[in-house]
């Protein structure tokens, strides 16, 4: 029984590694088109989770994005990353000006409760197109950003994590100063292995 | 040294302290507020405000009177007894002038420093003469101590560089910014790529929204067509020729449909005839190296076409056949128009003047009607010879008669007509002209960008009949030929084709972006229902307009004598 149970997992962790990955893929584009830190030119239509997702059909971007999530995946397999961060900062002077935070918790499996079949995947995309509308929504009330934008991404790892040396290197937070911030929880999604939370700070003065 | 200061300073407000007993408290809370309050806001003094201030107002103890090396008449302690108000008003001003401030070069104590070199050892002499009733050393050092703890918040650089690397300290600063120690922040070690597409793409188009969002009568259908009611008009076009590199100027007229249901299009420097009938096209002849053909026009028979070159020359040629017969030279500029009736081919230049070419004559000008100061770009004879209308680029309307004068002048000089009426009304370049062929005394005329106004003029009074506004630049203007109607073509922005009613000039049908360019040329087939349009999108569409009268209504029309028949085809030579 303990091997079968053992197999079953060590399968799901990858289903839930991707699909958590893949998540940040479309969460991270549909911030930079909704945000306006690429031009809207730069994004195509693309059916995803049984709605449209606006993906960036720039060449670099795609790249750029797509080496930093392998990244991200490794570390999600092995745990080692406990939140993702994408801050949007002013190009100009290089303050931050918003910070889209994504905890990714590892979900304890409770040692007695023998659960079945686990979350079904249409629950989790109900789930994550659940986020993906908030984050569309948010335009709504985020302080418009006249200034042109530049997006960071960062990983907040153990100090354990295997770092890629030369690719990834230790960085400032970016924070937005405590005093200058409101923070927004957003919805979250879990699979049978991880939890997503997801939320926003943003500089915002009077 | 700056440590130093402030010791004077505390220094000084201790022994003022000393003389005035529980007033001195006060004083020095008030001190401190101040402090705090210089500290924030820096209020740039003027060295000479502060050099006055310094002599005359300070209150100076004995101990720093003897430090600074000053000559003071009066004891200033007896001054500091005497008056109690006017010292600790003193005392204010000696605060904010003492106050310590970052990096304020001209900081008044910095003056007091420079002054106060003598060793430390002089001062406590001085201070052991005088009554020590409070430990001054432990105030100074609690004042001071105070002072670092109320300023050291206050710097943000301090806050963000902690000057020791104390571990409880980060582990502190740590907890505080909710990053737990035993994380690491990574970010990946290449900024994002730039946006590759033009960032301002997306702006402009925002500017450019607008333009179009503001476009009069907006409707609502996918087409952009509307039809009235009662009249349905189909808002496809019913055939689309290619017209590869037809021009796209306004000023000239490039399209002509003949009574022989041949459609002539010029397109840069060819002509071509495309045959109704048959679909056939014929290549009718290149303008000559260099230059460009800028307008056609079909004859009333439709067996010749005249054709205007940007060189000034009138080429006439045979349809049929498809050779040129002649040309007719003497224009210095650009032929942007030209019109027929019956052997007389008039042409409207560059240069302001209509000529009434005669095509039998070997001197073919016969005529010359000078009224433009522009150049003519909208020519129009009435179908019974009577009279020609132009209009110019000088935005007037001229409406000549149209009998020449058969008697011969001596000489190369030509007889001149006098227009018979001038309108002056339109604001833009008239190009639109059209004689109804109903009511033989309406002329109907547009004008373009600035004008955009549909005016139908009585020939025979000149008064104004109507006057309509329309959404664009008029180019072209018809009236239908069995109908109460009047069919005008647009450019930018609607690129539209409409319909009116007459005399109500009630918008009858839109037909929006007919073309993708302004439609700059039109023609109404010799049957009367049709109507080609040419366009800067390099393409011909005909359009169905009009329904084909039924058969009695037929026959009372022709007996008008239609120029659809070929009962008038003249002989030339």
């Amino acid at each position: 029984m303990a091997p079968k149970q053992a197999n079953r997992k060590a399968i799901t962790l990858k289903g839930s590694t991707a699909l958590v990955t893949e998540f940040f893929k479309y969460a991270v584009n549909t911030i930079l088109f909704n945000r306006e830190v690429y031009p809207s030119d730069d994004f195509q239509m693309v059916k995803k989770y049984g709605q449209t997702v606006l993906v960036t059909q720039d060449l670099a971007l795609e790249n750029y994005l797509e080496k930093i999530l392998q990244q991200v995946h490794k570390w999600i397999l092995t745990g080692s990353v406990t939140q993702l961060v994408l801050a949007i900062l002013a190009k100009d002077t290089r303050t931050t000006l918003e910070r889209w935070v994504f905890d990714i918790k590892l979900v304890e499996p409770s040692p007695d409760a023998k659960e079945g079949p686990g979350k079904a995947e249409a629950e989790i995309q109900s789930e994550i197109r659940a986020i993906l509308k908030q984050i569309t929504s948010m335009v709504t009330f985020l302080p418009v950003m006249q200034e042109d934008k530049v997006f960071n991404i960062l990983a907040y790892t153990s100090e354990s994590a295997d770092v890629p040396a030369g690719e990834w290197v230790d960085t400032d937070p970016l924070a937005i100063e405590a005093s200058k911030s409101q923070q927004v929880k957003m919805r979250s999604f879990s699979t049978d292995i991880h939890r997503i939370e997801a939320m926003v700070a943003y500089r915002y003065e009077e | 040294m700056r440590d130093a200061c402030v010791t004077i300073c505390d220094r000084r407000v201790m022994r003022d302290r000393r003389g005035r007993g529980n007033d001195a408290t006060t004083c020095l809370f008030k001190l401190f507020c101040l402090r705090t309050s210089m500290s924030t806001q820096k209020t740039p003094k003027t060295p000479s405000r502060r050099r006055v201030r310094s002599e005359a107002k300070t209150p100076l103890t004995p101990s720093l009177l003897s430090a600074f090396n000053t000559v003071s008449i009066d004891s200033p302690i007896k001054r500091a007894t005497s008056t109690s108000i006017p010292l600790s008003d003193a005392f204010q001003r000696q605060a904010s002038g003492g106050v310590i401030r970052k990096g304020g070069v001209e900081s008044r104590l910095d003056v007091v420093t420079l002054d106060y070199v003598p060793p430390p050892k002089s001062t406590e002499v001085k201070r052991s003469r005088s009554t020590p009733v409070i430990n001054l050393s432990d105030r100074d050092r609690f004042i001071t101590s105070r002072d670092h703890t109320h300023e050291l918040p206050g710097t943000l650089d301090q806050m963000a560089n902690p000057p020791s690397g104390s571990p409880t300290h980060t582990a502190r600063l740590a907890a505080a910014a909710g990053v737990p120690l035993n994380r690491r922040i990574l970010g990946y070690h290449l900024p994002p790529p730039m946006a590759s597409s033009d960032t301002t793409l997306a702006l402009q188009r925002e500017f450019a929204r607008p333009l179009y969002a503001n476009r009069p009568g907006t409707v609502a259908t996918s087409t952009g067509a509307t039809t009235n009611k009662t009249r349905k008009i189909a808002t496809q076009p019913e055939r689309v020729l290619d017209a590869p590199g037809m021009v796209d100027d306004f000023y000239l007229n490039l399209l002509s449909w003949s009574s022989l249901n041949c459609v002539a299009v010029a397109l840069e420097s060819s002509t071509y005839i495309w045959k109704a009938d048959t679909g056939a096209v014929m290549q009718m002849g290149e303008a000559p190296a260099g230059t460009y053909v800028s307008s056609v026009n079909f004859s009333n028979d439709g067996a010749f076409l005249g054709i205007g070159l940007g060189t000034g020359d009138v080429e006439l040629w045979d349809v049929e056949r498809g050779v040129k017969l002649r040309t007719m030279a003497g224009h210095q500029a650009q032929i942007a128009v030209l019109s027929w009736w019956q052997h007389l081919l008039s042409s409207g230049c560059g240069d302001g003047s209509v000529w009434h070419h005669d095509v039998r004559v070997p001197r073919h000008k016969v005529m010359e009607l000078l009224g433009h100061n522009g150049e003519v770009c909208g020519l129009e004879w009435r179908k019974d010879g009577e009279l020609i209308a132009s209009g110019g680029n000088d935005n007037v309307v001229n409406i000549w008669d149209g009998r020449v004068g058969d008697a011969p002048i001596a000489g190369d000089a030509v007889p001149t007509g006098n227009a018979k009426w001038t309108k002056r009304n339109h604001t833009a370049a008239v190009k639109a002209l059209a004689w109804s062929p109903w009511q033989p005394n309406l002329l109907a005329s547009g004008g373009g960008t600035n004008d955009a106004t549909i005016n139908v003029w009585n020939s025979t009074t000149g008064a104004r009949l109507h006057s309509q506004t329309t959404p664009s630049q008029i180019t072209s203007l018809h009236f239908a030929p069995h109908k109460k109607e009047i069919l005008s073509t647009h450019g930018y922005p609607t690129n539209a084709v409409m319909v009116w009613s007459y005399p109500s000039m009630e918008k009858v049908a839109e037909i929006r972006d007919a073309h993708d360019s302004r439609v700059l040329f039109s023609s109404v087939s010799p049957a009367g229902d049709m109507v080609v349009t040419g366009a800067g999108d390099e393409s011909l569409k005909f359009w169905k307009i009009w329904d084909l009268p039924t058969a009695e209504k037929k026959s009372k029309i022709s007996g008008r004598g239609e120029g659809t028949t070929k009962s008038g085809v003249l002989s030339i030579r």
